[in-house]
């Protein structure tokens, strides 16, 4: 837990210094002042670092402060279900295009529902899963005219 | 005149009726579902607006907040879990009063409290808007800058005890800002040789990431103890003493509210918790406060509607989104087409004025719904989270489809939830995010107009009455947090001499 306590604003000053020479590096400008698209992320850029080492301070006065959220999601079957999401998330990413809104959504849906309803519900997942694919495939096509695949 | 009865015409025409009940009803019951308050009741239901026209658009978007106002409560009395943090005052009398077998009474008053604090909100607006409108338009680049900044710092301030991450978060959502072209120069930023980010990163995709994704994987971290909790409502409606009691509050907590919900940054959590302390202080049964006193849940309940009428003024008139909800608001407007500002009221001021009324017909057809249909959206509570949840992400990649037709879209929208919930983990506040990431392209284009136009000279900062008057409120609105804890500080240190005068 400490480690991500500290891990957080180190991350935060990292991200200031690469986009601070990241700002300093973007390509002048043809038009009037050639530093002008520079100036405000750069200028934000400063100001995140500063803010970053005393976010990087506060941290570390308060390393022995538990944070009840942050074991939280490190325990129990949390950092599955959130893995989980993400990942059949990016699966239904890479479907949706090649299967089609509607077959692709009932393998996510019911992918998702089984994992987080458990397989005993199992009546209940098939029911929302198809009852809820169909109707969303109308709504969104059919009542609103929305094109999907 | 003519567009105040164009509008209202447009309002009462019958598809917008239905819109309005649609999303009164659909925003009361994401409002409900404990986690989900009425900004991820907008962002998710963003995409029920696609296809439609503006008008209509607008009305049902609106109804879905105040919708969601009204289900936050539900939660807050029935079960003791706030759906937002506007609603968290109603849990301090309402719920008592749920346990004293009146969760009937308390749900009907908060009803009519909420009903009767919007109409006052809504009355206000009506006189407030156009001369707010018109007072904007004198407004140049410089005085929008400041006006920006100031919403800005006044809701990073209002993150008391965490401000650091207030800021942090801020930066972060004007970083994303100056991804993709500048509209000035040509130039193209951060877009990593993405043409995909040239425009940008479109903002509904972050706000459905943090709100919708975000939200769901942070209440995955107590799902599990999630306790079904069945409720006997009873009979929806109060006792003559009861509204004896709450009249005066409703009254008093209504303008209150509204004027809160008016000011940048400060939202209907604010308005409901000073609704509720205003009253414990003038009531002479203060004692019966946390024990279910009904003017305890009256008033934070009138506050907290006529603030988020309120909070509607600087994004209509201004462009200015004062919350994370109207934040999201504004997203789906300029999304629409509509540019919130100054200009609407002169060039679409039926769609203006249609809003407003439709306000009106949204307050009556809310009251009606949370009081008639109370029965169903009880049962609605009963509804697993374990299923709510998957349908709420679904929901969220349909809307974030339908934004671009690109499900490359998917992949941010897996990283926004991802970051929106090591925010709330983290205990970031995700308002200034939101609102920094919607008008950061505006502000450094005004910045830098400003300085254009002062030939490279920061006075134009200070040339006008508007102007340092903005620059005042920021740095008071910045002093905020340490005024707030000098007073603390100096009544604790009274009642410490006042203990140690009685002792000596």
């Amino acid at each position: 837990m400490k480690t991500i306590k500290v891990g957080v604003p180190v991350f935060f000053i990292l991200f200031s210094i690469v986009f601070l020479i990241a700002s300093l590096n973007l390509p002048k400008a043809n038009l009037g002042n050639p530093n002008a698209p520079i100036y405000f992320p750069a200028g934000l850029s400063v100001i995140m670092l500063i803010f970053s080492v005393i976010y990087f301070f506060q941290e570390l006065k308060n390393l022995h402060k538990e944070n009840e959220y942050i074991k939280q999601i490190l325990s129990g079957r949390t950092p599955k279900l959130i893995g989980f999401t993400l990942l059949f998330g990016a699966i239904y990413a890479l479907l949706f295009d090649r299967i089609g809104f509607l077959f692709s959504t009932i393998i996510y849906l019911g992918a998702l529902l089984f994992y987080i309803n458990g397989l005993k519900k199992w009546l209940v997942n098939i029911m929302v899963t198809i009852i809820f694919s169909f109707a969303s495939w109308y709504a969104f096509s059919v009542l609103l005219g929305v094109s999907l695949p | 005149m003519s567009s105040f009865m164009e509008g209202l015409s447009m309002a009462l025409e019958p598809i917008n009726i239905m819109w309005i009940i649609i999303g009164g009803f659909l925003g009361t019951v994401v409002g409900m579902l404990p986690g989900l308050g009425p900004a991820t009741a907008v962002a998710v239901l963003i995409p029920v607006t696609f296809g439609m026209n503006p008008v209509s658009a607008i009305i049902l978007m609106a109804a879905i907040y105040y919708g969601a106002m009204y289900g936050g409560s539900r939660s807050s009395i029935l079960l003791n879990t706030p759906g937002d943090g506007s609603a968290i005052a109603a849990t301090f009398d309402g719920y008592p009063m749920a346990r004293k077998g009146q969760a009937g009474q308390a749900l009907a008053i908060s009803a009519v409290a909420s009903f009767i604090g919007g109409m006052i909100a809504v009355v206000g607006f009506i006189f407030l808007a156009k001369p707010l409108a018109n007072f904007a338009l004198e407004f140049g680049p410089a005085e929008y800058f400041l006006l920006m900044l100031l919403t800005l710092s006044a809701i990073v301030a209002l993150s008391i005890g965490k401000m650091v991450k207030g800021f942090l978060a801020m930066m972060i959502g004007l970083t994303l800002s100056t991804v993709g072209i500048d509209t000035q120069t040509g130039v193209y930023r951060f877009t990593m040789g993405f043409p995909h980010l040239s425009e940008g990163i479109d903002f509904l995709i972050v706000i459905i990431g943090v709100y919708a994704i975000g939200e769901v994987l942070y209440n995955f971290l107590n799902i599990d103890q999630q306790k079904k909790e069945k409720k006997k409502v009873g009979k929806v409606w109060f006792s003559k003493e009861q509204w004896k009691r709450s009249k005066w509050p409703i009254l008093r907590s209504g303008p209150l509210g509204f004027v809160i919900g008016v000011l940048p940054g400060a939202g209907g959590s604010i308005a409901s918790m000073i609704g509720y302390t205003t009253e414990k202080q003038l009531s002479k049964k203060s004692e019966e406060f946390g024990d279910g006193a009904v003017e305890g849940l009256a008033a934070p309940e009138s506050a907290n509607n006529a603030a988020s009428v309120g909070a509607m003024i600087p994004l209509l008139t201004m462009g200015i989104p004062g919350s994370g909800t109207t934040a999201v608001m504004l997203g789906a407007l300029i999304m629409l087409g509509l540019r919130p500002g100054p200009l609407l009221f002169e060039q679409q001021p039926e769609t203006a004025w249609a809003l407003i009324n439709s306000m009106f017909i949204g307050n009556i057809a809310l009251v009606i719904i949370n009081i008639l249909l109370v029965g169903l959206l009880v049962k609605i509570l009963d509804t697993p989270a374990k299923v709510l949840y998957p349908v709420i992400v679904l929901l969220a990649f349909i809307g974030t489809y339908t934004l671009s037709y690109s499900t490359i879209d998917f992949f941010l929208l897996l990283v926004f939830g991802l970051f929106g919930l090591m925010m709330k983990v983290l205990d970031f506040p995700i308002a200034p995010l939101v609102l920094a990431l919607i008008v950061g392209a505006d502000m450094e284009q005004n910045f830098r107009m400003a300085v254009l136009s002062s030939n490279g000279s920061l006075g134009i900062f200070f040339s006008s009455g508007v102007s340092i008057g903005l620059i005042v409120l920021t740095l008071l609105s910045l002093l905020y947090p340490l005024i707030i804890k000098l007073v603390k500080k100096r009544s604790k240190n009274n009642v410490l001499d006042d203990e140690i005068h009685k002792t000596s």
